[in-house]
């Protein structure tokens, strides 16, 4: 006699529980595949990387996929950063792709009809460093409440104590500024946060736009003081270099003169890769502990939160702290990435730029930020390609007569349309097509 | 008699012109269940704020809270977050729920007292704070199980019927572990089976806890059926206090709630 498999027995038992290997498999291979894959340089043709590339992340999102825990799941699973297997594959896939992702970058290829590939790699580093600046002001902003406007102040900071603690007494320490820059950002930022304890809203908008401007005044004064008119060369002579004792890792060779400059987009990825998300990550760690559940808390209700013993002072202040801390480090790192910095780099529209990135990216959404920086920094690129290489919008003059006010006038534009139809952002679109995407093959595979 | 857990002398309370409790005087035993009862704007929940910290009351009041196997602690010298930490929890008339956060992280805040994670090592995810957030949970559970929450852990509160969040509420301050519970209306907008329900997870925090209710309710049934002491207000002011029994045979005490021609006569 010959039973038909139900489809059912073959799938997963209501309590699926995979083993340690089975669980960091899907990551591990992604961590290796796109240092391989950049390693076989030479004559290998692009397209046959990239089709090995689309292959292995198939494969690592689809493992990712199946060695998940199933059914109900102990604290101890439900207490991790990725829980359900569409989390579990898009973070293996998220792996793979920010490694591969600047081998990729660094190669020779020429898209059709000129797409800017060259340019690319300059704006995916400016990118991860606003994701983590505007990560850091969503969590201010959008998770705990704090409407602030001093973010851009904090950048100026970071670049202040980049100037003194990286640039005169180091003469390019980065390693030193990063630190400090966050623990002058921490103090600074509980400062600045100390009208919250008093104002909401509006109010605390304004005061701590206030705070903008003291700070722009103490930025001019170091300036000059110290440096004229032309602003801090962070590059040159000054520019970072890796400590000595990490020569020894592969992968990492010394210039000429035995120093490990960091420079070029492709060294500069792999430093501030790591920073973004690593600190992205410890924002999202402060979100799900104690301290950020009590941001949330006297964000919604501030009498309620203190009744459950939440210092309702306190956890402003923290809030200003943590987020300030970090913008500073952004700051830091965006000062030696791009150079320079001048009278004019931390203008009044540095502030609406961020307003942008955390409106479009989503509100207190972490997420939002790193979508939102993408949006901000792409569409121009986009844009700038659509006037010089699309037939149809090459002829107007009008538009390449006025190429950054028509910028603004798109993201203005964008910001408004978004506010009104998706005022999540488009880190409430992605949960959107996730959800979409989660039904569908929950209806086809389960 | 038994000791007292909470005693309160004299405690005026003025919003400009008005008295919203004059001069009232209480104490509330060890262990009992506890109902202040009276008309709307009779000043029950000013008296709970006050207790809790929210409204300071004007000179010459005494608030005394006797935490257990501890000195005496006068709760007019503190913040209303340092009285949560003494273990004084209490509830909202009209819900004090996080309404975007789901029922697991409103039920983690009311661990937030017990719970020592820092920022930064909670930022670092380290294993002291995992171990830690793992025993709150652990907290957590066992009062998912006794007021039945289990199915809904992961849902926004905000999505959640009003029955359910008023349980969440309650849930949340049991997380707290107080030694003194303060419930504002608990069962107000509730339908008969519901508030045999919460009867039900009252006695059980009474038992189980070993903690002390203090209960604000309109229901005079639920009241006289439940409670230990009852003291009754009118006007911002004690009109009548003693057994229920006792306080459904006080002609004020009918006359506040019935209105009659008594304040004529």
């Amino acid at each position: 006699m010959t039973t038909v498999e139900s489809p059912a027995t073959r799938q997963y038992p209501p309590t699926y529980r995979p083993s340690t290997l089975q669980r960091i498999l899907p990551f591990a291979i992604a961590a290796v595949v796109p240092f391989v894959l950049g390693a076989t340089t030479g004559d290998v043709v692009f397209w046959w990387k990239a089709l090995i590339t689309v292959v292995v992340l198939a494969v690592v999102a689809r493992l990712a996929w199946k060695w998940t825990p199933r059914g109900e799941l102990t604290h101890r699973e439900d207490m991790r950063l990725w829980r359900t297997p569409g989390d579990r594959s898009w973070a293996a896939a998220t792996t793979f792709g920010l490694l591969v992702l600047p081998f990729i970058l660094a190669s020779d290829f020429t898209p059709p009809m000129d797409f800017p590939w060259a340019t690319w790699f300059a704006v995916v580093n400016l990118v991860l460093i606003f994701a983590m600046g505007a990560a850091a002001f969503n969590l201010l902003v959008g998770y705990s409440g704090q409407i602030s406007l001093a973010h851009v102040a904090f950048l100026a900071l970071g670049s202040i104590v980049g100037g003194i603690v990286g640039v005169q007494w180091s003469g390019g320490n980065m390693w030193l500024a990063l630190p400090a820059a966050a623990v002058a950002g921490a103090v600074v930022g509980a400062i600045s946060g100390l009208p919250a304890l008093r104002l909401k809203h509006l109010y605390l908008l304004l005061a701590t736009f206030g705070f903008h401007f003291v700070m722009m005044l103490v930025w001019r004064e170091y300036l000059q003081e110290y440096f004229g008119f032309v602003g801090i060369r962070f590059k040159g002579e000054n520019s970072p270099r890796i400590a000595s004792w990490l020569h020894w890792l592969p992968g990492i060779d010394p210039d000429q003169n035995g120093e490990f400059v960091i420079t070029g987009q492709f060294r500069w990825y792999w430093v501030i890769m790591p920073i973004t998300v690593l600190s992205i990550l410890f924002m999202v760690n402060v979100v799900r502990t104690r301290e950020g559940r009590a941001f949330a808390a006297v964000r919604d209700r501030d009498v309620s939160a203190s009744l459950l013993g939440i210092n309702v002072a306190r956890s402003k202040l923290m809030a200003f702290a943590v987020s300030s801390a970090v913008v500073a480090m952004s700051g830091t790192l965006a000062s030696f990435y791009i150079g320079s910095r001048g009278e004019d780099s931390f203008n009044v529209q540095t502030v609406l730029n961020y307003a942008i990135i955390i409106v479009v990216g989503g509100f207190s959404s972490i997420q939002g930020a790193i979508f939102g920086s993408a949006f901000f920094w792409f569409l121009p690129e986009w844009f700038k390609w659509a006037r010089e290489e699309l037939w149809f919008v090459r002829d107007i003059d009008f538009l390449s007569d006025y190429p950054s006010e028509i910028d603004l006038a798109i993201k203005g534009f964008l910001v408004v349309v978004i506010l009104m139809f998706k005022p999540d952002g488009l880190a409430g679109m992605w949960r959107d097509c996730k959800g979409w995407l989660g039904r569908r093959l929950a209806g086809s595979s389960r | 008699m038994s000791e007292p857990i909470l005693s309160f002398d004299d405690l005026t309370v003025q919003f400009g012109g008005v008295r919203a409790c004059d001069s009232i005087s209480g104490r509330v035993d060890r262990g009992s269940l506890f109902a202040l009862i009276g008309p709307n704007g009779a000043g029950k929940t000013t008296l709970v704020n006050t207790i809790s910290g929210v409204y300071k009351p004007l000179a010459g009041a005494t608030v005394h809270f006797h935490p257990d196997g501890k000195p005496v602690e006068d709760l007019l010298t503190y913040r209303p977050y340092q009285i949560a930490r003494l273990g004084v929890a209490r509830t909202f008339q009209n819900l004090g729920l996080f309404m975007g956060e789901n029922v697991l992280t409103n039920l983690l805040l009311g661990r937030y007292i017990h719970e020592n994670t820092r920022l930064i090592s909670g930022g670092l995810f380290t294993r002291g704070a995992v171990k830690r957030e793992l025993a709150a949970r652990e907290a957590i559970e066992r009062v998912v199980e006794l007021l039945d929450l289990g199915e809904f852990k992961r849902d926004p509160v905000g999505d959640l019927p009003y029955g359910v969040q008023k349980r969440i509420e309650f849930g949340r301050v049991l997380a707290m572990e107080p030694e003194l519970l303060m419930l504002d209306e608990p069962m107000a907008g509730m339908s008969v089976d519901e508030k045999q329900d919460m009867i039900r997870f009252i006695y059980a925090a009474q038992d189980e806890l070993n903690t002390t209710v203090f209960l604000i309710e309109h229901d005079m049934g639920v009241v006289m059926s439940i409670a230990d002491h009852v003291m009754v207000l009118d006007f911002g002011q004690k009109i009548a206090e003693g057994t229920p029994a006792e306080m459904q045979r006080d002609e004020r005490v009918i006359a506040a709630y019935l209105g009659t021609e008594m304040a004529e006569n």
